[in-house]
C-alpha cells in the first residue's frame, strides 16, 4: 500500500518522537528499556498512527481496535505512543517510575489506552486471544486486536499455549506482531534460545504469516492492510517484523546492554542529538529540556 | 464424622459447584465457564451441557487458561476458569498474579479437588499451598465453603463481588451445616456453637470436623465455641478477636498447609490484637503422599479427635499461662 509523501512524513516523524520520549522519559525515570523501545518505533507509529481505529477521548469505546503489548518492558515506546496521539498530556511521560506516576511496566488502570496490564513476558497472547473470543461473543465484527510480542518472549511455552489455540478458536479478529529484534536481555536470540525456523513455526500452528522490514514505514503498512483486508478469513495472523533492537542511536543497536539500562543525562543527551539527525529533525537535544523548564530534573537529583 | 440425616443423598461438593454454576449462568448471561480438559471431574461440564455456547475449553494448557479468562474479563465478561487447585496455583501463577489480580479483572476462580480428599492421586495433585499463596495477592478475595449450600452462597457472593476471587471446592461429600437459605459475607464468620472453654476456628470442610470434635471434648465436660471462617480474606478480625476474649485460647483447622494458610491468617490477627495459646490442624510442612482419605486425614493429624486434643492442648497452655503471669483475662 502506498503512502502519500505527507502520510510517510507523518509516521517518520512519530515514530521519531517515540523514541524521542523513550530516551527521555528513561533517563527522568532512572529505568528502562531503551532497546525495545526503539525497536518497535515505527510499529508502533504505524499503528496508532495510521492503521487503528482509536478514539483518545474515548478509551473504552466499544467499537475501538485493541493493543497488547506482550513485551511490556517496551513500555516507554508505547506510553509515547499514547501521549503523541492525544490520549494524555505529553508531560506525562516525564513521570515515568514515579511513585504514582506511569508504571516501568504496563498497569491498565492507572493509565488510559492501556488495555491490559503486563511484565512477565509470554503472557501477552493469551489475553489477546481472550479480548478476540469476547469480541466475537459480542458479535462485534469490526475491531481487530492486535498483540506486539518480543522475539525472546517467544521461548515461553505460554505464548505456544495461545497460538494453538487462537487457530483452533480460527480467531481472524487476532493480528500478533512480533517485534523481531534478534537481541535478549543478555545476548542475542539465536544464541541463548534459537527460535528458528520462526516462520515455520507459526504456520505450523496455524497461523497466517507475513514477514517485513519493521522500521520501513511502508511495509508495515502494507502487512497491517493485507492481515486486516486482504487475507483469507478464518485463521489468525502474525506479521513478523525484523527489526534491529536500540534502532536509532549506534551505541544501543544489537546491544544487550541497552536492552534495561538508563543513560546518564549527558548520554541521553548524545543520544537525543543523535536521533535527531538521523531522522532529520531540529537538532536541540538537550536545550529543548531547558527551554520546558526540565533541566534541573534531568540533571540534578538523587 | 457425625452421622448427618439423609447423608447418603447430599450431592459431592463436586456437583453442588456445577449445580451453582448452572444457577449463575441463568441469572448471568455474560457468565461464562472454561476448562482444561477435566470438566467431567471438577463438574464444570455442567455448565457446558446447559450453556454449550458459553464453555470455553482450552485443553490441556493452565496458563493459556488464565490469560483467555482475563481477556474475557476486558470484554465484560465474568469468567470462571476452572482446574484442578494445584494447576492454577502452581502451573498458572503469574498469569492468576499479573494478568487477573494486579488489574483487579472480574474473574471467579474455582480451586477445585483442593486438599486431603484428591488423596490417591498424590503430591503432584493435593493442593496445600492455595491458601497461602492467593491470599497474599492483593486485590485477592479467598473463601473456602464449608458445605454445599456454603459453596452456593461463596459463588453468589463471587459473581456480585467485583474483582478476582478464589474459592475452593473440594471432591468429598460433606455434612450439611446450613439450611438452603445460607447466605455468605465476604469478612463474616459464622458463630456455629457457642462455648467458653476454647474457640476452634474452621474453614472449608474441616468446619464440621470442628464440630465433631466439639462434641468429643463435651464428654470432657469442655465447651467448645465453634466459628466456620469460609472467607478468609478478608477475614472476620473481630469475631475471632471477640470469641478469644472470651475464651482464651483457640484452635485453627484447615483441609491445607498451615504454613501462610488459614492457621496463619488467624495467628496474624491474633498476634496483632489479642496473643492466645494457638494450636494449628491441617498440613504440616509435608507433601501428601497418595492413599485413601480416612488414612490420610489420620496420618496427617487432621481427625475430630487430633484437633479435640489440640484444644486441650491450647487449654492446658492457657492455665499455664495464667499461672505464670496472674491475669484471668488473654
Amino acid at each position: 500500500m502506498q503512502l502519500t509523501p505527507e502520510q510517510y512524513t507523518q509516521l517518520e516523524n512519530a515514530a521519531y518522537h517515540i523514541r524521542r520520549l523513550s530516551v527521555e522519559m528513561i533517563t527522568y525515570g532512572k529505568w528502562g528499556h531503551i532497546g525495545g523501545s526503539f525497536s518497535m518505533a515505527e510499529l508502533l507509529a504505524v499503528l496508532y498512527f495510521h492503521h487503528m481505529t482509536l478514539d483518545p477521548a474515548r478509551p473504552l469505546w466499544e467499537q475501538r481496535d485493541r493493543l497488547i503489548l506482550s513485551k511490556a518492558h517496551g513500555s516507554p515506546a508505547l506510553y509515547a505512543a499514547l501521549a503523541l496521539r492525544g490520549y494524555y498530556p505529553e508531560e506525562e511521560v516525564y513521570t515515568y517510575c514515579e511513585l504514582g506516576g506511569l508504571e516501568g511496566h504496563t498497569d491498565m488502570t492507572r493509565t488510559p489506552g492501556l488495555e491490559a496490564s503486563g511484565g512477565p513476558l509470554g503472557m501477552g497472547l493469551s489475553v489477546s486471544v481472550g479480548i478476540a473470543l469476547g469480541l466475537r461473543y459480542r458479535e462485534e465484527a469490526r475491531p481487530r486486536v492486535f498483540c506486539i510480542l518480543g522475539d525472546g518472549e517467544c521461548n515461553e511455552g505460554n505464548v505456544w499455549e495461545a497460538a494453538m489455540s487462537a487457530a483452533h478458536y480460527h480467531l481472524d479478529n487476532l493480528i500478533a506482531v512480533v517485534d523481531y529484534n534478534k537481541v535478549m536481555a543478555k545476548g542475542f536470540t539465536w544464541q541463548l534460545m534459537s527460535i528458528e525456523p520462526f516462520a515455520d513455526k507459526w504456520r505450523a500452528f496455524g497461523w497466517d504469516v507475513i514477514e517485513i522490514d519493521g522500521h520501513d514505514v511502508e511495509e508495515v503498512t502494507t502487512a497491517l492492510y493485507q492481515a486486516r483486508w486482504v487475507l483469507p478469513r478464518g485463521r489468525p495472523i502474525v506479521i513478523i517484523a525484523h527489526t534491529v533492537k536500540g534502532k536509532g542511536v549506534e551505541m544501543a543497536e544489537f546491544n544487550y546492554q541497552w536492552h534495561t539500562h538508563a543513560p546518564d543525562p549527558d548520554t541521553a543527551d548524545d543520544m537525543l542529538r543523535e536521533l535527531a539527525r538521523r531522522y532529520g529533525q531540529p537538532i536541540n537535544g538537550y536545550s529543548r529540556l531547558a527551554q520546558q523548564g526540565h533541566k534541573e530534573r534531568f540533571y540534578g537529583g538523587e | 464424622m457425625a452421622e448427618n440425616n439423609g447423608a447418603g443423598k447430599i450431592p459431592e461438593m463436586r456437583d453442588a459447584f456445577g449445580s451453582a454454576l448452572i444457577e449463575l449462568g441463568r441469572e448471568h448471561a455474560n457468565m461464562i465457564v472454561l476448562d482444561a480438559d477435566l470438566h467431567t471431574s471438577s463438574k464444570s461440564g455442567m455448565f457446558k451441557k446447559a450453556f454449550p455456547d458459553r464453555f470455553i475449553q482450552v485443553g490441556i494448557a493452565e496458563q493459556n487458561l488464565f490469560g483467555i479468562a482475563a481477556g474475557l474479563a476486558l470484554t465484560g465478561f465474568i469468567p470462571f476458569p476452572s482446574t484442578f487447585a494445584v494447576f492454577a496455583t502452581r502451573r498458572a501463577l503469574d498469569q492468576i498474579a499479573i494478568s487477573i489480580c494486579y488489574p483487579k479483572l472480574n474473574v471467579k476462580i474455582p480451586g477445585s479437588y483442593v486438599g486431603i480428599p484428591t488423596s490417591r492421586a498424590g503430591a503432584s495433585h493435593n493442593c496445600i499451598e492455595d491458601i497461602a499463596v492467593m491470599r497474599s495477592l492483593p486485590h485477592m478475595r479467598v473463601a473456602d465453603p464449608g458445605d454445599n449450600a456454603d459453596l452456593r452462597a461463596v459463588m453468589q457472593a463471587a459473581v456480585a463481588t467485583d474483582g478476582p476471587i478464589y474459592f475452593r471446592v473440594t471432591r468429598l461429600t460433606l455434612p450439611t451445616l446450613f439450611g438452603a437459605d445460607h447466605t455468605f459475607e465476604w469478612g463474616k464468620g459464622v458463630v456455629l456453637r457457642e462455648g467458653g472453654d476454647v474457640t476452634l476456628f474452621g474453614t472449608g470442610m474441616m468446619t464440621a470436623r470442628c464440630m465433631d470434635a466439639a462434641d468429643l471434648l463435651r464428654q470432657d465436660g469442655i465447651d467448645a465455641e465453634v466459628i466456620h471462617l469460609a472467607s478468609i480474606k478478608p477475614i472476620d478480625a473481630d469475631l475471632i478477636a471477640e470469641s478469644v476474649h472470651k475464651t482464651g485460647c483457640a484452635v485453627t483447622a484447615e483441609n491445607a498447609s498451615i504454613l501462610g494458610g488459614f492457621g496463619s491468617a488467624v495467628a496474624e490477627v491474633l498476634g496483632e490484637r489479642c496473643p492466645v495459646p494457638l494450636r494449628r490442624i491441617g498440613v504440616r510442612d509435608r507433601w501428601i503422599d497418595s492413599g485413601g482419605i480416612p488414612e490420610l486425614l489420620e496420618h496427617h493429624g487432621m481427625t475430630p479427635r487430633d484437633i479435640a486434643d489440640a484444644a486441650r492442648d491450647a487449654m492446658r497452655a492457657r492455665a499455664e499461662l495464667r499461672a505464670r503471669t496472674g491475669k484471668v483475662a488473654p
